[in-house]
């Protein structure tokens, strides 16, 4: 048979497609891809192989994160700072508005493109200018009707009431990224109000904000929609580059209530916001690349007084807030809150007052700065737009838009724990992952298997595809470095994998070297093999071997190595059981030992 | 008298004879009368007019954005997966804004390259 020179198959295959005897004992294989596999081939051991290591990293980060801010919270605890007996005489109120780019083809209210196109000249600064954009005398806006879907998306994601008539209002006030002297907004009149936030602990939400309940609601007071400025770069001491580009590109502001009594909780109401925004296509742009915005306002009052009784939207007895702003990222918002509570507690029991004024957070910084104290205070002359007409929304489109919303990320996490057996955790990757196209592959193999085995609870293979399609195919993408577009491996196929394998055709060993090897050839329209076929080429179907082969095997491998069985036998290290139970199935023919059987054996052999 | 008063601090001339100054009075009573007529009028909860559009229910439901307005946007998205369905947008097949090809930065005072340059404060 001529061995391809083009695809790497994995040289047992190679060897297997030569064989002319089954029933030859193979010596250990020495090619890379072989020894990977041996790897891999103890299936009673813990799930998570190293090389699905990135899969969980954010995971395992996240945990990283929690237990340096238990220990955090444990050494404020310890009064080292002071902070945490403040806190018990202080509380903390947190309202966030969050501005984030809509994902549309135009501007807000000119033609000109929001994104880069393919054309040449689609990347080039103050490329995509409408002569609205650049304030030219005598033109005019018009509002660019498709700029509504993803607002509206927004909207109905949050639960907000969308309100059929609203109005376009200016905001004044001169800088050179507002060309027009005004940004045109919803002041008084927002197309959506009162929605709300659900979080729970696994958002993030330390105990104590939860105060035992399982759910803690964040209201969300409005959703309006707004214009972008442009872009600013500092090109030396005094002088600035003006790119126009980003000038009239639509954002919505989303503003919540003062419910916000935590920095941890105040993160992760901005995370989840983030997330649910990117599953509705509304905003794909996360805050990494500066396409979210977070403003938050942060006030301390004396638990159980009402503050200096400043309210806000109806939520009253608050102490006087200061506003910080342009937070570009979560950490900057958690450390920015952080900061600023303690630098008003200072100042209120040295006896103090908290003035109402703007201010500003630097990476890496202990303090925020004042940017504009309360005589800097803009008037904004907020007026109707003249040259905008009313909004008016129409009942049929928030309908349909309702009806075809895809499902939202929590109620997601709840049905793969519900119906498909799958933990929190890889219940929350999956959702997570590549834009939701693994979780379709996930949710296809499912019910493929499923009504291959005749199944009727899809609770009971869920976990399992769980774990092939998170780790498996994971670990295989890592090792090769490819993305989920070049996964090459359909659903069908490792459908027919998994088939294979609960029905007990296959080991495990087996199927993981099949899905390897799928993975490794070109996709459709070159031939694939189909997964029976190469079981038949490589001699792969399990043939159990009887009792009494088991025990040969495991008496011959006991006969080479003594020490190991002097390890286990007399210094009790039960772990080397293992070493024997792979040494059987590396030593075995392929497709004939199963792990299980094998560390049966050898532990009847040791006598324990 | 009062008409002089008014006509010395609106520098008009006064009036050359006594036919003249009857009918200049006539003239002005007749427009304060105006006046007071108009503000007679009870404007308790209209809103102040923002602009002139037509603002009557056909106007309004002219006015009004719903699946037929949208129709070209809902078209230009896709239905992404099979079991897991997410609309998405379909990206570029825009070629340019709708006629609009000038030079933003023909008008500009100060330039460099493709940007605008301004002077601001001094940065830290």
């Amino acid at each position: 048979m001529q061995s391809s020179t083009i695809r790497t198959a994995p040289s047992h295959f190679a060897r297997a497609l030569q064989c002319t005897s089954p029933g030859l004992i193979r010596c250990p294989r020495p090619c890379i891809v072989a020894k990977w596999l041996q790897s891999r081939n103890l299936t009673t051991a813990t799930p998570a192989a190293q090389e699905a290591i990135p899969l969980r990293k954010h995971l395992k980060d996240e945990a990283k994160r929690k237990k340096a801010d238990a220990k955090r919270d444990g050494n404020t605890a310890s009064t080292k700072s002071g902070a945490d007996p403040r806190l018990e005489k202080w509380e903390l109120t947190v309202g966030i508005e969050i501005h984030a780019e809509l994902n549309t083809a135009c501007k807000l209210v000119s033609s000109a493109p929001a994104e880069v196109l393919e054309t040449d000249n689609g990347g080039m600064a103050n490329s995509r200018v409408a002569m609205f954009d650049a304030a030219l005398p005598g033109t005019q806006p018009q509002f660019q009707v498709a700029t509504l879907l993803p607002a509206l998306r927004a909207a109905i994601a949050f639960g907000c009431e969308v309100q059929r008539k609203s109005g376009w209002d200016r905001k004044h006030y001169f800088h050179w990224d507002q060309p027009n002297g005004y940004q045109i907004t919803q002041y008084y009149q927002p197309f959506a109000k009162d929605g709300c936030l659900v979080l729970d602990a696994s958002d993030g939400v330390p105990a104590l904000d939860m105060q035992g309940a399982d759910r803690l609601r964040i209201g969300i007071k409005q959703i309006q929609m707004e214009q972008d400025t442009a872009k600013t770069t500092n090109v030396g001491s005094s002088t600035y580059h003006v790119d126009l580009n980003r000038a009239g590109v639509p954002l919505i502001e989303i503003i919540t209530l003062p419910q916000i009594h935590s920095p941890q909780t105040a993160a992760a109401v901005v995370r989840k916001i983030q997330a649910v925004l990117k599953s509705v296509d509304s905003c794909v742009i996360g805050m990494e690349l500066g396409g979210l915005r977070a403003d938050v306002n942060v006030s301390v009052r004396e638990r159980g007084t009402s503050g200096v009784g400043s309210s806000y939207s109806g939520v009253s007895g608050l102490g006087q807030r200061t506003e910080i702003k342009n937070l570009s990222s979560f950490k900057a918002v958690e450390d920015a809150i952080i900061a600023e509570r303690d630098r008003q507690i200072t100042v209120l029991e040295a006896g103090g007052v908290i003035e109402g004024e703007t201010r500003g957070w630097t990476l890496g910084a202990t303090e925020t700065t004042r940017l504009r104290g309360k005589e800097g205070e803009v008037d904004y002359r907020y007026m109707p737009d003249a040259d905008l007409p009313p909004l008016v929304i129409g009942q049929d489109l928030v309908k349909h838009l309702t009806s075809t919303l895809p499902t939202l990320p929590d109620q997601l996490q709840q049905d793969l724990q519900d119906e498909y057996n799958l933990s929190l955790k890889d219940a929350k990757t999956l959702i997570d992952l590549d834009n939701g196209d693994r979780l379709d592959f996930f949710l296809r193999t499912v019910h493929s298997v499923t009504a291959e085995l005749s199944i009727s609870s899809q609770a009971q293979i869920g976990k399992m595809v769980g774990n092939w399609v998170l780790h498996e195919l994971g670990g295989l993408l890592t090792t090769h470095q490819r993305s989920w577009d070049d996964v090459r491996i359909t659903a069908d196929e490792l459908r027919d994998i998994l088939v294979c394998l609960h029905q007990k055709r296959i080991t495990t060993r087996v199927a993981k070297q099949l899905l390897a090897d799928l993975f490794q050839r070109e996709p459709a329209p070159a031939a694939r093999p189909c997964v029976e076929q190469l079981i038949e080429t490589g001699n792969l179907r399990l043939r159990p071997l009887s009792e009494e082969e088991y025990r040969d095997l495991a008496r011959r491998i006991m006969d080479e190595s003594p020490e190991m069985v002097k390890a286990v036998r007399e210094k009790g290290q039960k772990g080397k059981v293992m070493w024997f139970v792979g040494q059987m199935v590396r030593q075995g023919e392929e497709g004939t030992v199963e792990p299980e059987q094998a560390r049966a054996t050898i532990e009847r052999l040791m006598g324990g | 008298m009062q008409l002089h008063h008014l006509l010395r601090l609106s520098a008009l001339p006064p009036p050359k004879d006594a036919a003249e100054e009857a009918q200049m009075l006539s003239t002005l009573a007749s427009q304060l009368h105006f006046v007071k007529e108009i503000q007679k009028v009870d404007t308790e909860g209209v809103e102040p007019l923002r602009s002139l559009r037509d603002e009557t229910a056909q106007g309004e439901k002219e006015a009004e954005l719903g699946m037929v307005a949208l129709r070209g946007a809902l078209e230009r998205e896709e239905i992404r997966g099979t079991h897991h369905r997410r609309t998405r947008r379909k990206r570029g097949g825009r070629d340019g804004d709708g006629g609009e090809k000038w030079d933003p930065l023909g008008t500009a005072g100060r330039k460099m390259g493709r940007y605008f340059v301004v002077e601001g404060e001094k940065q830290g």
